[in-house]
């Protein structure tokens, strides 16, 4: 198993000197000069987390493979939200459909990576860091905030919104990220003196956790800095609707988007967001739990594409989906489904070149006994992201170059 | 700190001990000054130096086992703990007998056990137990949302606590029938004609041996051969009764209904339905056999890799964020010649020279349940469980919901700018909550060692009251070190 533990080990291994990440920002910097950063463009990431069952989600309705393969979960031809005469949309993603109909969501079909892994932590680790190898230490998007986006001068580059820890996508060793999980949350409590105190414990700490800890505490100072009045500059212009309840959960995930939201109104410097719902790995009762899960993510989405767009903003963001694997095309003896390979991704936003890419993988000629065969690299769907929309270097965050991908429209 | 008086209590002259005896480059050491007397706390050296180690006394050896055996201690608990041989010390806290959870009103109330488990982490006397109870539970994960409206996280934590500081294999069979381990893992649904791969799958990858020492066919089969396991609840006698019913009735009068039953001595409990369960032929792991779930747990558990998963997995927990192979070797082979008794394991990790060298000082990071725990212990005042309970989400941890099966992270991976203000705004609303106050100078060499950075000493310096150099106290990167 490869967990977020080994990474941080190796990134202990690979310093050695007992120095865990560099020094405090060289620049103490979070106005909104942005020196280093070349475009305003904002690249959302929605991380589905478990595992995503992509067939249930762009359904092949004409495939009659596929009702076979899933008697009891399957979803009805006369049910689905059709995108064309093979494929359509699971019923609880109307807002998805209306995006993709005004042409603002790329669908990329059966993505993947040569020989899956059907483990969650070798998944996510494969995604977060580019690498199917696994060799890599340092995420992605931290390689990205690290070599080109500034991420030292500017704290609020890189976020990880609505949670508590920073992704693994986002780790890096020259990255700085916020991690917020509210705005009225991320503030120094206790008063006048507990804020001229809490930063001042955290300037000079010895110790291997020394850099690590000084560098989390200043670029919280930094970020408190920076949003002190973003509540008067945004407000929510449609709503979220985080209150509806499903299975005991909130939709978290309309907040988070909500709080994205307001961290691209308010703060220029913003480049990366990540955003995270859970509870995907629907090994039992799929028909229940993934509709809802996915009408959450069809409502939030939408409240925060339109929200967006009335910020007058609908031009700087693209958001983009994935999940560590897709699942068996056969479902299990729980209407469940037990863990499998290659999926669909969306891409979505104004500046994204509406359609369908790629095929759907087929569900008869399967890999590894009933799993789909992937026929786009997600490194490909990374790598236009990285150079179409972020207007970066995507060589040197992947290390190689892959097949782009038509999905960003060009100016 | 009402007086100026100086007074220098044994564990100030460790403290001057510790740093005087070290003479590394960039070593911290405290000077016995009070503030209000023109005196100060004080600490020398730059930046980006190594703590100075007080781990040659055995004052330090003894903060040192308890911060990380433990969740922490009052200023008598060390005195006492610092009067005994290491090696004797040891000896006591890993015989420590655990005590149960005291009993939880409506033991269906996730957050009222949650609750009543933090309490009990500040006030038993049984600290290494329950702190086991902790790791286990970090390992061999659940989430409480599949309990329902049934008592199986209260009975899941008092397994890990009862049956922690066992052997593995004792273990690892009651969590294959632990009924909240049967839900989260999707035993229940798994059939012999439909079995459902996600136990065997994380019972090999996360719990047993790790990724690499098994094939996705030995995913499969092992799905066959715990294939059929369900959970019944018997009554005090071990006579099969039927739960009483939801549906129908309201939530209040169900619990009640299953709180009387519970009263006379009704349990929950995983067997396996033999009509359910798939007896035909299947290799697993190199065997064959028509294999069932405790022969497919023995297979596991003769796999080389599993003493070393276990071992890796504590000593990242309890004594350094890297273990060397050598270490992780060393420590597996002790645990699996004592046939996976999980005191020797424990017993050979805090004995290992590793484990007291001075690499070893603060190089763990207090997880969230850890910090705050402490942080009550370190106050005496257990009342502050509440706060605890609501205070472990913006840190990163919430127990029995954890972010993914693979459980929370550990050291560095608890670092974030969010989970680190959540840390200090916790202090902040502790200091807040209290009347008075234990004698912070105190405080500072008994749960500090006397070992400060230069930013925690000036804090604590420039504070114009007992809760203000607590607040430096409890908000320091010390105090968030084990």
């Amino acid at each position: 198993m490869i967990t977020r533990r080994d990474f941080m080990v190796s990134g202990i291994t690979a310093t050695s000197v007992g120095i865990i990440v560099p020094p405090v920002f060289a620049k103490s910097v979070f106005a909104a000069t942005i020196e280093d950063v070349h475009n305003d463009n904002v690249l959302v990431i929605l991380q589905l987390g478990g595992g995503n069952d992509g067939l249930n989600t762009v359904i092949p309705h004409a495939d009659p493979a596929y009702l076979q393969a899933r008697p009891t979960i399957g979803i009805p031809a006369d049910k689905v939200l059709p995108l064309n005469a093979e494929i359509g949309l699971n019923p609880v993603l109307p807002g998805m459909k209306k995006l993709f109909d005004a042409g603002e969501v790329a669908i990329v079909q059966g993505v993947g990576y040569p020989n899956p892994v059907y483990s969650h932590f070798e998944g996510l680790y494969i995604w977060e860091h580019a690498d199917p190898s696994m060799q890599q230490t340092e995420g992605w998007l931290g390689k990205l905030l690290a070599s080109q986006l500034d991420s030292q001068g500017h704290p609020l580059t890189g976020c990880a919104l609505g949670q508590a820890s920073t992704p693994s996508e986002l780790l890096a060793q020259n990255a700085t990220v916020s991690v917020i999980d509210s705005v009225p949350t991320y503030q120094v409590q206790g008063g006048a003196g507990r804020r001229v105190a809490a930063p001042a414990l955290y300037k000079k700490t010895p110790g291997i956790y020394g850099a690590l800890f000084d560098q989390a505490l200043t670029t919280a100072e930094y970020g408190i800095a920076a949003l002190a009045d973003s509540q008067s500059r945004y407000t929510p212009s449609v709503n979220y609707t985080p209150q509806s309840t499903v299975y005991g959960s909130k939709n978290s995930l309309a907040t988070s988007l909500q709080l994205t939201a307001e961290m691209i109104v308010t703060q220029p410097s913003v480049k990366i967001c990540h955003v995270v719902l859970g509870g995907f790995d629907t090994h039992q009762d799929e028909d229940t739990r993934q509709n809802a899960l996915l009408a959450y993510v069809d409502s939030a989405v939408s409240a925060f594409m339109q929200d967006i767009a009335n910020h007058g903003m609908a031009d700087r963001v693209v958001l983009m989906t994935w999940s560590e694997f897709g699942r068996r095309v056969v479902e299990n003896g729980g209407k469940g489904t037990d863990h499998g390979a290659a999926a669909p991704i969306f891409v979505v936003g104004k500046p994204v070149k509406g359609g369908v890419f790629g095929e759907q993988p087929s569900l008869t000629k399967t890999v590894d006994s009933g799993n789909l065969q992937y026929n786009i690299d997600f490194r490909s769907v990374y790598q236009t992201l990285i150079r179409d929309w972020l207007k970066a270097d995507p060589t040197a965050v992947l290390g190689a170059s892959f097949p782009e991908l038509p999905i960003i429209q060009t100016a | 700190m009402g007086s100026a008086n100086l007074k220098l209590s044994r564990r100030q002259v460790l403290g001057v001990a510790a740093g005087g005896v070290v003479g590394a480059v960039g070593f911290r050491y405290l000077t016995l000054q009070l503030p209000g007397a023109g005196q100060r706390v004080a600490s020398a050296a730059g930046a980006g130096g190594a703590w100075a180690s007080p781990l040659g006394t055995s004052a330090g050896r003894a903060a040192h086992l308890l911060r990380r055996a433990t969740f922490g201690y009052t200023a008598a608990e060390l005195d006492s703990a610092a009067s005994m041989s290491y090696p004797d010390l040891v000896d006591m806290v890993v015989n420590q007998q655990a005590q149960s959870l005291p009993r939880v009103a409506d033991a269906t109330d996730y957050q009222a056990v949650v609750r009543a488990w933090y309490e009990h982490m500040a006030t038993t006397p049984a600290q290494f137990p329950e702190r086991m109870t902790l790791f286990w539970h970090g390992l061999l994960t659940s989430d409480y949302r599949k309990a329902a409206r049934l008592p199986f996280v209260v009975q899941q934590n008092e397994l890990y606590r009862s049956t922690g500081r066992s052997d593995f294999r004792t273990l690892v069979n009651a969590v294959t029938f632990d009924p909240l381990m049967i839900r989260y893992l999707d035993l229940e649904e798994s059939t012999a004609a439909a079995p459902n791969e996600n136990y065997s799958r994380e019972l090999m990858e996360l719990f047993t041996l790790g990724v690499g020492n098994y094939t996705e066919t030995d995913v499969r089969e092992g799905a066959r051969a715990f294939s059929g396991i369900r959970t019944v609840l018997v009554d005090a006698n071990g006579q099969r009764i039927q739960p009483p019913k939801l549906k129908g009735s309201t939530p209040a009068a169900y619990a009640q209904a299953l709180q009387q039953l519970i009263a006379q001595g009704a349990t929950f409990k995983g067997v396996l339905a033999r009509t359910q369960h798939d007896d035909g032929v299947k290799t697993f792991l190199g065997h064959t056999g028509n294999i069932d779930p405790a022969q497919a747990l023995d297979i596991v558990l003769s796999q080389p890799a599993c003493a070393a998963h276990i071992a890796r997995m504590a000593l990242v927990q309890f004594c350094t964020p890297v273990p060397s192979t050598s270490l992780i070797d060393s420590v597996a082979t002790q645990f699996r010649n004592s046939n996976y008794d999980i005191k020797t394991l424990m017993r050979a990790i805090f004995t290992n020279e590793a484990f007291t060298s001075p690499d070893a000082y603060r190089s763990l990071v207090r997880g969230p349940a850890d910090y705050m725990v402490a942080t009550m212990r370190a106050l005496n005042s257990p009342s502050l469980a509440a706060m605890c309970m609501r205070s472990g989400a913006a840190m990163d941890q919430i127990l029995y919901d954890m972010p993914t099966v693979a459980g929370w992270p550990s050291n560095q991976g608890w670092v974030s700018s969010g989970a680190w203000l959540a840390r200090l705004n916790f202090a902040a609303g502790v200091i807040a909550s209290q009347r008075s106050f234990p004698d912070p100078v105190d405080a500072v060499h008994t749960q500090l060692d006397g070992v400060v950075g230069p930013d925690t000493a000036s804090v604590f310096n420039a504070s114009q009251s007992d809760g203000d150099r607590w607040y430096a106290l409890l908000a320091s990167p010390e105090f968030q070190l084990k």
